[in-house]
């Protein structure tokens, strides 16, 4: 299959896909429910779109195409309210969050859906263990080779997003001192990583796509798992780093720090990216992944260590004129105060801490991603 | 053969038939992948007095108070799955229970009285017919791994039936003895009393247990042996004042979940402790069938076990829609419900110190236990694996 076009779209737009837990509220293990949500949430109108995802434990939802903020978070918060209820009605209860805490990867059952079972033949047990919960982030944008650009200018901010998203600390029931574990699980498959660097679409179908559909590797990009990925038929570029947060509040204030990012990114003020730039991506990523807000970024042009945290408020300080361009200063606000107070992997370890169980953590999770939380301040 | 050989055998009897039950039960799940409870109560049953003589007779002693240990383990861990808050979310839930409660005792009934059954005895009949064991339920669901809508309402209808049919059972019993002896204080006492008395000493527990827990904090580590200490205390505590242990244990269960200890993963089915008195419970019920009396009733047993049948899933397959689920889950529901027996036998040693004998009485409940015992556990686990929720075979 060839390549398909990349369908361009209204350039900012976004959309946002959680995937989401399904816990037993008795001992809020994974509960394999996705089957009885989908045939619930079927009979009435979903707002939004709702569908299945590789195990039974696992729900995705996706909004529609968005320009503002608070029409975002809006529909984010109809969507999570249809689920509650829909889960309260079958005993399921609900959560964000990058990993389980404590299942085992060999009891999740998978979805009975050709690919997933064809999936999970290939992968085998990287499979099951990928049962892990991103968030992910759609920007349109005006043509491919825009879209591209930002893909690469990206690359400096993308630790920005794993730190502020993490909410995975636990995994398979120990600390694992990262916090976002989920990372790990993602970086198991061959095809993860970054994008080549090719700022052309032409190029980048001709010298890297169709001799990687040659080798018989890959069918389409579906079959690439890269932090950022092109996404021809919708015109977007896709941000896949993100842990599903315990909020939907959280999940949307992501999307809008993307979108303003790109706006000031399109605006070529900064020096554009280079390949030399991925030198220190993964060592970057890692300090985000393990760290979190306390991690240590190289400055992929300067080559100045920054700490993670002042260099999100630093960003989100520069980012001011355009989320008043975009309406959207109260995400900002939202990632202010999670860079302050810290991620939401710092929450569930405190929760641990205090309930002394993993069990009650994720109560804690059910509970929090139940309730709006102020945004407005 | 000497005598002293005959005492060491009777001696080793138990042991033995444990050993054997838990192989049968291994080697049937291997090949037939018959839940192993069920090949447990087979070997109970051949292996029994009325049979093949190997086990001794079973009425009361240690054997029935382990037995009634091992249930009540079981039916705290019940207790604490039963989430109060998913009737009030979901009333339908409620609506399904007391509809094919309701339905399942006034059919039984029905039925027996065409097989001309005193009146007392076929409304005792019609009240443990209500019940769905938990324990088998419980077990084919730990076993199979399985979990989705079938598997969660199988288990809270079969708590909320166990319940209604205790409640049914003590108001007949009460009423039987108001007939009988004529005392209403007798009455109240074997009815109201106990069913209260019985559902206050299991709160009282459920509050206590997990604050002394908390109190330690050592939650983690000890819950399961304290938890386990605690129900063959409360057990052998309601044994001795004649209440009902089941109903305590469940309370109990119900109490400690909505104090909110968490149980951790190990502590499913009390792990191996709770796999040991499994096994000794269901050989310690097969054991307890005759197969003369059970060929005595077939045909009123088989008239019961297929209204129950009808009733149960009639009422869970109408309110499957409204309460969130497919026609085919809700029938499926229906069939998970079907194992009986454990409870039933259970309730009835209880009864025996009131001289309302329905063991005796009533051939037709030892053909309907026999029945029920080998295959409903069966039923439940074939409704599991069509409702696509047991765990694949060799995945599990």
């Amino acid at each position: 299959m060839p390549l398909e076009p990349f369908k361009a779209a209204v350039a900012l737009t976004m959309g946002v896909e959680l995937e989401l837990q399904l816990v037993n509220p008795t001992d809020f293990d994974l509960s394999s429910s996705s089957s009885d949500m989908l045939h619930l949430l079927a009979r009435g109108r979903f707002p939004g779109d709702v569908k299945p995802e590789m195990t039974e434990s696992m729900i995705e939802v996706s909004t529609d195409v968005h320009t503002r903020h608070d029409a975002l978070l809006a529909q984010l918060r109809q969507m999570r309210d249809a689920l509650v209820a829909a889960g309260d009605r079958l005993n399921v209860g609900l959560c964000g969050g990058g990993t389980h805490p404590f299942q085992r990867w060999f009891r999740q059952r998978i979805f009975a859906k050709p690919r997933f079972h064809e999936l999970s033949e290939l992968y085998g047990y990287l499979a099951k263990q990928f049962t892990v919960f991103g968030q992910h982030v759609h920007i349109g944008c005006g043509s491919a080779d825009e879209g591209l650009y930002l893909l690469h200018a990206l690359n400096r901010y993308l630790p920005h997003f794993i730190a502020l998203s993490a909410s995975s600390p636990f995994f398979q029931g120990v600390d694992t001192l990262f916090d976002s574990a989920r990372l790990n699980s993602v970086f198991a498959f061959p095809l993860s990583g970054r994008a080549p660097f090719l700022l052309e679409w032409e190029a980048f179908e001709r010298d890297y796509f169709a001799k990687m559909e040659k080798t018989g590797v890959v069918k389409s990009m579906k079959d690439f798992y890269w932090d950022i990925r092109p996404k021809p038929e919708y015109g977007t570029i896709e941000l896949r780093v993100c842990d599903t947060p315990l909020t939907v509040e959280r999940a949307a204030a992501l999307a809008c720090y993307l979108q303003a990012l790109c706006r000031m990114l399109l605006e070529r003020a900064e020096a554009p990216p280079a390949e030399d730039d991925y030198l220190v991506y993964n060592y970057n990523r890692f300090q985000a992944c393990r760290f979190g807000l306390d991690g240590t970024l190289v400055h992929p042009k300067t080559n100045a260590s920054l700490s993670l945290r002042e260099d999100i408020l630093a960003t989100l300080q520069r980012l001011e004129p355009h989320a008043d361009a975009l309406a959207s200063r109260a995400a900002l606000d939202e990632l202010r105060r999670a860079a302050g107070e810290g991620n939401h992997a710092g929450f569930l370890r405190r929760q641990h801490a205090e309930e002394g169980s993993v069990e009650g953590m994720v109560e804690a999770a059910v509970r929090r991603f139940r309730s709006d939380e102020r945004t407005v301040s | 053969m000497p005598e002293i050989v005959v005492a060491v055998l009777g001696e080793i009897a138990w042991p033995f038939a444990l050993v054997l039950a838990w192989l049968a039960g291994e080697l049937g799940h291997r090949w037939l992948s018959l839940p192993r409870i069920s090949s447990y109560g087979i070997v109970g049953f051949l292996l029994a007095a009325g049979q093949a003589g190997v086990l001794p007779e079973v009425r009361g002693g240690t054997m029935a108070l382990l037995a009634n240990v091992a249930f009540g383990l079981i039916l705290f861990e019940l207790g604490y799955r039963i989430n109060l808050a998913w009737l009030r979310a979901n009333p339908w839930l409620g609506v399904t229970s007391l509809v094919e409660s309701g339905c399942t005792f006034y059919a039984v009934f029905a039925v027996a009285q065409v097989f001309s059954v005193p009146t007392v005895t076929a409304l005792l009949l019609a009240s443990l017919a209500m019940s769905t064991s938990p324990a088998a339920v419980l077990r084919v669901v730990n076993e199979a791994r399985s979990s989705g809508q079938v598997t969660e309402r199988t288990l809270h209808l079969s708590a909320f039936n166990c319940v209604l049919a205790l409640l049914a059972f003590k108001a007949v019993v009460g009423y039987g003895v108001l007939a009988s002896a004529g005392s209403v204080f007798q009455a109240v006492w074997s009815s109201l009393v106990v069913v209260l008395v019985s559902a206050g000493l299991g709160a009282l527990f459920g509050v206590a247990v997990p604050g002394l827990l908390r109190r330690l904090g050592a939650l983690a580590r000890n819950g399961t042996v304290v938890f386990a200490l605690a129900v063959l205390l409360l057990t052998a505590l309601t044994v001795a004042l004649k209440f009902s242990p089941l109903l305590a244990a469940l309370a109990f269960g119900l109490v400690a979940r909505h104090r909110r200890v968490v149980l951790s993963q190990v502590q499913r089915n009390f792990g191996a402790l709770g796999d040991l008195l499994t096994v000794l419970l269901f050989v310690f019920v097969g054991a307890s069938l005759d197969w003369r009396q059970a060929l005595a009733g077939i045909e009123l047993a088989l008239a019961v076990v297929a209204v129950r049948l009808l009733a149960k899933t009639l009422a869970t397959t109408l309110f499957a829609r409204v309460s969130g689920i497919s026609w085919r889950k809700g029938a499926l529901t229906g069939l998970a419900l079907m194992p009986l027996s454990a409870f039933a036998i259970l309730l009835l040693e209880q009864t025996r110190h009131l001289q309302l004998d329905l063991l005796d009485q009533v051939a037709g409940v030892m053909a309907i236990a026999l029945l029920l015992e080998i295959a409903g556990p069966l039923l439940t686990r074939w409704a599991l694996v069509w409702a696509g929720e047991a765990q694949p075979k060799g995945e599990a």
